[in-house]
């Protein structure tokens, strides 16, 4: 369990004069569900941009599985077993809900430049992409367009499009962003089922507490553009300097439960 | 998605829109000549046919249809189904028929051999600036990569419109063309060559649209930052688009030197990037029908409204000289009717209809109580 499969050494990014991201280094270990919590503008996202792929961090290196990953661009990441899922919502509005998750399945195949086949004789990712849809129960749906669904399920269909890649980590950006209260448990729910699934690592930014300390094994508290603080769930909840920089400004914060 | 295709008959069944119209277009020569007593063949004049007539001319309108209609789906594959705005489409177009024209009157071959030689030489060669110009712009987004498709598109019309070797801007006409494809010689066999093209050019993109690559073309038109997410080098998939569209576009270019037997700088002029531009927004952006219907119906109104004037009283109005008015006024009308353009708009009501249907039919399980106990 101590085995890391993403590593990141000293992660700097600079925006012209913003630092959004300072000097951060993370260990994430195989198979545990690792949150990463902080006020807004702490570097979460950027961070996020930077292990993915879509920003070349200024300075510092990204390791996934003992490889250098960081030249590598966004859409190889992907086929090295890295799915990203994104804060706003980022879906393929006006294809169908299948098409959506399909192409996820696609992109991982070897048919991909097939270009005087139907994409529907494919079998094995329709089949991938109905499999993941069971999962985020979004199955009756399939053939709607995606941009019909409401929040939620979209929020559901970014984790099916993950899924269909089938990769060894996920990034979830706020699976929860933006949900109504009432759907936030299913949504726990999805994200277990996707874990006792076997194997999954899952790397998670999250503001509703609720969530992280459910879910997570680990939790990492970044602060303007550093990392504050790492540890086990009730570690931090009890981390005095986390209390004053972060949990006392989120008790303030509205609609959150507790 | 359809359910698989087992048989002729359901093909034919799904299909029997545009079935019906390539059928109509192969007896067109033919019905044109029974109408106007005129022979699809011209008129016998000693031992040679001229090419005289009302089947004769219309011929040529259509086959005017086909090459706009080849370049406006070529652009639509671009546009429509990839979400890439090029303003350089002439290039291809100019391209390709300046490749087969020096071929046909620069190289002193054999004419069939020089055709076949300037056909595939010009569709690599479009290609393959494609892939260039692709490559060296598609970094650039959006308007960006606009800009620098019409620049280069710009400057090789001013390239040849300087040129000494093809007589600069007023270009070269084509003498030596193989008998059988010359439209001089037969207007009719020509037709049917570009009506071939023209068929093969709307299966092509059918074809490719449908496939694996051409569900990662409309991935990227939705969401380009997705589907490089999701595991797509795009650039790739963009590159292949612009390449084959060039291609296409630059065999419509081949059939427009052809048919006027004349190579000039105008086959690069920007008209041949706006043109299937109006005529795709017109049509239908990224549907399979909706550049043919703006194709045609763009060119046919040019053909009966160009001799036309309208007389009222006094003074006599020569719509030619209005065409560029109406066209625009026309043009902002559909745009605002048709936003989709008439293929999408049409489409998108249907399936609203459709969708009202399906509700009302869903049937109501207090209305129909139960009778058998």
């Amino acid at each position: 369990m101590t085995e890391a499969i993403l590593e990141a050494r000293h992660l700097r990014k600079e925006f012209g004069g913003l630092v959004a991201v300072a000097d951060v280094s993370i260990v994430i270990t195989r198979g545990t569900t690792h949150s990463i919590i902080g006020p807004n503008g702490a570097g979460k996202t950027t961070l996020f941009n930077l292990l993915n792929g879509k920003y070349h961090p200024t300075r510092g290196q990204v390791i996934l599985n003992g490889e250098d990953i960081t030249n590598t661009p966004v859409y190889r990441r992907v086929h090295k077993g890295m799915g990203r899922s994104f804060q706003i919502t980022n879906i393929f509005p006006n294809l169908t809900v299948l098409e959506n998750v399909r192409l996820a399945a696609q992109a991982l195949g070897k048919s991909n430049y097939r270009f005087l086949r139907r994409a529907d004789s494919f079998k094995t990712y329709i089949q991938r992409a109905e499999e993941a849809l069971d999962i985020v129960g979004l199955a009756p749906m399939a053939y709607s367009p995606a941009n019909v669904l409401p929040h939620g399920g979209k929020r559901k269909l970014e984790l099916a499009i993950i899924l269909a890649g089938d990769p060894e980590i996920l990034l979830l950006d706020e699976p929860t962003a933006g949900m109504a209260s009432e759907q936030v448990p299913e949504l726990i729910e999805t994200i277990g089922a996707i874990r006792r699934k076997g194997g999954k690592t899952i790397v998670m930014v999250e503001h509703n507490m609720n969530v992280v300390m459910n879910i997570s094994d680990r939790i990492t508290v970044m602060h303007q553009g550093e990392v504050l603080s790492e540890g086990r769930p009730d570690q931090i909840s009890n981390d005095k300097t986390v209390q004053s920089v972060y949990l006392g400004e989120l008790y303030d914060l509205p609609g959150r439960q507790q | 998605m359809t359910p698989p295709r087992n048989s002729l008959m359901q093909t034919l069944r799904e299909n029997w829109l545009p079935a019906a119209v390539m059928l109509f277009l192969i007896l067109f020569p033919f019905i044109v000549g029974a109408l106007t007593d005129s022979s699809p063949m011209g008129v016998a004049r000693g031992d040679r046919m001229v090419m005289r007539g009302e089947s004769v001319r219309w011929q040529s309108v259509l086959i005017e249809v086909f090459i706009l209609g080849i370049l406006a789906m070529s652009y639509n594959l671009i546009f429509g189904f990839t979400g890439v705005i090029s303003f350089g489409h002439a290039l291809f177009f100019g391209l390709g028929g300046y490749i087969l024209g020096m071929f046909l009157e620069y190289t002193g071959m054999d004419t069939g051999l020089a055709m076949v030689l300037g056909v595939v030489v010009g569709v690599a060669a479009a290609g393959i600036v494609g892939l260039i110009v692709g490559f060296v712009s598609l970094r650039l987004r959006g308007v960006y990569f606009t800009i620098f498709t019409l620049a280069v598109a710009e400057m090789c019309y001013i390239f040849f419109s300087r040129w000494q070797v093809t007589n600069a801007e007023d270009g070269f006409t084509i003498g030596s063309l193989p008998a059988w494809l010359d439209p001089t010689q037969s207007r009719l066999n020509f037709y049917y060559i570009a009506l071939a093209l023209f068929a093969f050019t709307y299966l092509f993109i059918r074809r490719l649209v449908n496939s694996p690559t051409g569900a990662v073309f409309k991935a990227i038109r939705e969401n380009e930052d997705r589907a490089q997410a999701v595991g797509f080098n795009t650039l790739n998939y963009k590159l292949i688009s612009i390449a084959l569209a060039g291609m296409l576009a630059a065999s419509a270019g081949m059939l427009q030197v052809i048919l006027n037997k004349k190579v000039g700088p105008e086959v690069l002029g920007v008209s041949y990037t706006v043109d299937p531009l109006l005529m795709t927004i017109i049509g239908g952006i990224g549907t399979f029908n909706g550049p043919i219907l703006g194709s045609a119906g763009l060119h046919l109104l040019d053909v009966f409204f160009r001799d036309a004037t309208i007389t009222i009283g006094e003074t006599s109005i020569q719509i030619a000289n209005l065409w560029g008015l109406l066209l625009g006024s026309g043009f902002i009308l559909v745009v605002i009717i048709f936003p989709l353009g008439i293929i999408g708009t049409w489409q998108r009501w249907r399936l609203k209809a459709r969708g009202r249907i399906a509700k009302a039919a869903r049937p109501d399980p207090s209305m129909n109580p139960k009778t058998e106990p």
